[in-house]
């Protein structure tokens, strides 16, 4: 079999063959991984993960299988769990096709430096394409390696072990692959159309904008969408917008159909999932048919420099002179940066996944001061606060840094002082807004009074917690691969206040119960927010403020030679 | 001014620079030259404060910088070698990071950032991203960022590189001016000719040594050489230029004989 590609490849135009490769390892953007990432080794840990987490999902199936006994319940059981994965494989495919966003389109450094090459644009542009597509297959396969065995093994269980599986598997591949096909064509499109519809500077910073859009819809549609895969739920009339209008019910019913267990009133919902396949994929073809005709060329006939536009270029102070640098810098940089804007967008999107669904409930019944209300808005400044602390610790231009050197002319704690502006006013402030926005309607007046005042309280907590031994400028220091693990402590830091955030909101009920409770929880959190701000700044005094950590060096020599 | 003692610095035990020592007194530009890998760099990290000595001391107005880091770092402007910028940011958004990194106040930076940017003819491009900018334009701002806080110790590493004839003429008159108004200025540059018209003195280092400290005509007299190009050939035993050139068309050719 190996040999059987090595030959196919072989075919290929040796100069195809050379972009493919080149093109395959940028898909995912090299600046997002450390200084020492082998690109490659990435590729493999991500199929890895996602191995795992297929081969946890076959086991999940045929566990849950085997605890039903009757016939209509493990029919039940695989019909969820056939949208889940579904749905579970487009926000993958999604969240892939984000991060790769700008990869398939050739950008202006693919033009200028290949342009002068005997390279046809259509070998670039197809090299770019075919990497882009291994790349989400890779994602697709991994995802689906051991559980899309399984599940077309548990469908196909239903209509008779041998043929029902024989029928199970082709079904289940053709809807994983249309639905990614699906998902990339669409994105492709909304490039492409956007593309065609404006100037190319002003499409370039929309582009940003659609980026962050797509992340936020495709995980706030995950966490947000219910589950609907019952008959009963899928007939009902309320339910109607939600399949019409959700791709992944469209692939659902587009499965159920192949597999030939679509009842023919949900019939509509799968045709559905046929037009937006076709319209994704004619769209995309266009979208490329337009990248190789025109904005190729437009790439190199745009002016090198163009003057900036004299509009609006409000920066407002925020402190003092370096607390005002610090948080402007921060923000800039966020907002400029392709890979610091995606990591951020992580976070924001749980933000609004929460923050929708506590709308949702909020719209279905009477708004009150429920422990779901209390955790989801405790968890909105968590992993608003937390994340952008997370965020803060990629690099973003270490060769640019020598100027924060050259200008340190404060202590320490100055500088803390200044990366704590920039948490509460990117972070902590706009997280409590939102929580304020959202408790607007909740009753009594007097409890989201209180729960704000908490609220508040504890984004500041979250916010000094997240500045313990951070002796750096946002954004600006680089860390060494293994040795300072920022994901394990981060989510180790997660764990650990999540299993906090249930007694601490429970306590926040009893408390609004009773004024004195109320007064003491409040004294509490000051007392602990005291403390901690006074430990940052004590153990700010003897730090340095770090740029890069630099190896030490493991041979010593003894200076012996002449 | 600026006193360097018996800096010594090495990389992995091999040293970068040995025993270098210099003065720069208010007024005077005094000029640092050496081929590539002589030490230059490494001097300047240190006299910038970036990088520590193993060796050696240095001294602004009689105080070891390493003791009052902060006092020197207000005092000093500098424009390093590559122009490393944050090229996100616009050339306007950058000097007033740069200024309020040094305290200056929101109305003076506005004021000196808008001047400065307007004399460096970046006016037009103010607004625009620092990655849209030609590498003259980059080296513009990094010159204007150096200004911006009105420094007593200028050390400019290649200021021309990148610059049109116009901005190079504007550049040595700026260092003219800015002598006479005081200011210590180390000027490191490969364009010998330049160093030649503005600097009061010219150091020559070699392999991490100082080879000479003069005036350029004292050199050229003392080494009875026509210009300073040729005394810096002869002290620095550079290749023979040519010889290397005929090689290199020579590996040009390599696989067509």
């Amino acid at each position: 079999m190996h040999d059987l590609i090595e030959q196919l490849a072989a075919r290929l135009p040796l100069d195809f063959r050379i972009l493919y490769r080149q093109f395959l390892l940028r898909v995912i953007d090299l600046e997002t991984l450390s200084i020492q990432a082998d690109v490659t080794a990435f590729l493999g840990q991500f199929a890895g993960i996602l191995i795992m987490l297929s081969l946890v999902h076959a086991t999940f199936n045929y566990v849950g299988y085997t605890v039903f006994t009757d016939a209509a319940a493990r029919f039940a059981f695989c019909q969820h769990m056939a949208h889940y994965q579904i749905a579970t494989t487009m926000l993958v495919i999604g969240l892939v096709t984000v991060i790769s966003w700008d990869s398939t389109f050739p950008d202006r450094r693919d033009v200028m430096v290949l342009s002068p090459l005997p390279l046809t644009p259509r070998t670039i542009l197809l090299a770019k394409l075919c990497a882009s597509t291994a790349v989400l297959g890779l994602a697709a396969l991994s995802l689906n390696i051991a559980s899309g065995l399984m599940m077309a093994l548990l469908m196909g269980a239903q209509a008779g072990p041998a043929w029902g599986f024989i029928q199970s598997l082709p079904a289940w591949c053709f809807t994983l692959a249309a639905a990614s096909v699906f998902l990339f064509g669409s994105v492709l499109t909304i490039q492409g159309v956007t593309a065609l519809l404006l100037p190319r500077r002003i499409f370039l910073r929309v582009s940003a904008f659609l980026q962050l859009a797509a992340f936020g819809l495709f995980l706030g549609v995950y966490f947000v969408q219910p589950s609907l895969t019952d008959p009963t739920a899928m007939a009902a009339p309320e339910n109607q917008l939600i399949l019409g209008s959700s791709p992944s019910y469209w692939f659902y019913a587009l499965f159920n159909q192949l597999d030939g267990s679509l009842p023919r009133e949900f019939a509509w919902i799968a045709d559905r999932a046929w037009i937006g396949l076709t319209v994704a994929v004619a769209g995309a073809a266009g979208s490329l048919l337009f990248c190789y005709v025109h904005t190729m060329k437009k790439t190199v006939e745009q002016p090198d420099l163009v003057p900036g536009a004299g509009g609006l270029h409000w920066a407002p102070a925020v402190g003092n002179q370096l607390q005002t640098a610090v948080t402007h810098f921060s923000l800039r940089s966020l907002t400029r940066s392709r890979q610091h804007r995606v990591a951020f967008a992580f976070y924001l999107a749980i933000v609004l996944g929460l923050a929708l669904s506590l709308l949702r409930s909020e719209l279905e019944r009477q708004p009150e001061m429920s422990l779901e209300f209390v955790i989801a808005t405790f968890l909105i400044i968590l992993f608003a606060v937390a994340g952008l602390r997370n965020v803060f610790s990629l690099p973003i231009s270490l060769t640019a840094n020598w100027v924060l050197r050259t200008t340190q002319l404060r202590p320490s704690p100055d500088y803390v002082a200044a990366t704590r502006r920039a948490l509460l006013v990117i972070a902590a402030v706009p997280a409590w807004l939102l929580a304020a926005s959202l408790s607007l309607h909740v009753r009594p007046t007097r409890q989201a009074a209180f729960h704000l005042a908490v609220l508040a309280l504890a984004g500041c907590i979250v916010t000094e917690s997240c500045l313990i031994g951070f002796y750096k400028v946002p954004f600006t220091c680089s860390y060494l691969p293994g040795k300072a693990n920022i994901q394990v402590t981060f989510w180790g830091f997660l764990i650990v206040l999540l299993v906090l955030i249930v007694p601490c909101a429970e306590f926040e009920l009893r408390a609004l119960q009773s004024p004195l409770k109320s007064c003491f929880m409040i004294a509490a959190l000051a007392a602990t927010l005291a403390a901690l701000f006074a430990f940052n700044q004590w153990s700010a005094k003897d730090a340095a403020i770090y740029f890069e950590e630099t190896p030490e060096e493991v041979i010593t020599t003894l200076g012996l030679s002449v | 001014m600026l006193e360097v003692q018996h800096l010594y610095r090495s990389y992995r035990g091999i040293p970068a620079i040995q025993d270098v020592s210099f003065k720069v007194a208010r007024g005077e530009v005094v000029g640092f030259l050496g081929p590539n890998g002589a030490g230059k760099s490494t001097t300047v990290k240190i006299i910038t404060g970036m990088l520590r000595p193993n060796d050696g001391h240095v001294l602004f107005e009689g105080q070891d910088i390493a003791k009052d880091m902060v006092s020197f770092r207000a005092a000093l402007g500098y424009v390093p070698e590559e122009a490393h910028l944050y090229t996100y940011m616009s050339g306007l958004e950058y000097l007033q990071l740069v200024g309020r990194l040094r305290g200056l106040e929101e109305r003076v930076i506005e004021a000196k950032a808008t001047r400065l940017l307007a004399l460096l003819s970046l006016e037009s491009w103010q607004h625009s991203p620092i990655s849209s900018y030609s590498k003259g334009m980059r080296q513009r701002v990094l010159i204007a960022a150096a200004l911006l806080h009105d420094p007593k110790l200028l050390i400019f590493d290649e200021p021309l590189s990148g610059l049109d004839v116009v901005s190079g003429r504007l550049f040595k008159d700026l260092l003219e001016m800015l002598a006479a108004e005081g200011k210590a200025v180390i000027y490191i540059s490969h364009v010998l000719e330049v160093v030649e018209q503005v600097c009061n003195r010219v150091i020559v280092i070699a392999k991490g040594k100082v080879l000479a400290d003069a005036h350029p005509a004292e050199l050229t007299k003392l080494m009875s050489l026509p210009n300073l190009e040729s005394v810096f050939a002869q002290l620095v035993q550079q290749q023979d230029t040519r010889a290397t050139a005929r090689q290199m068309v020579e590996a040009m050719q390599i696989g067509q004989m």
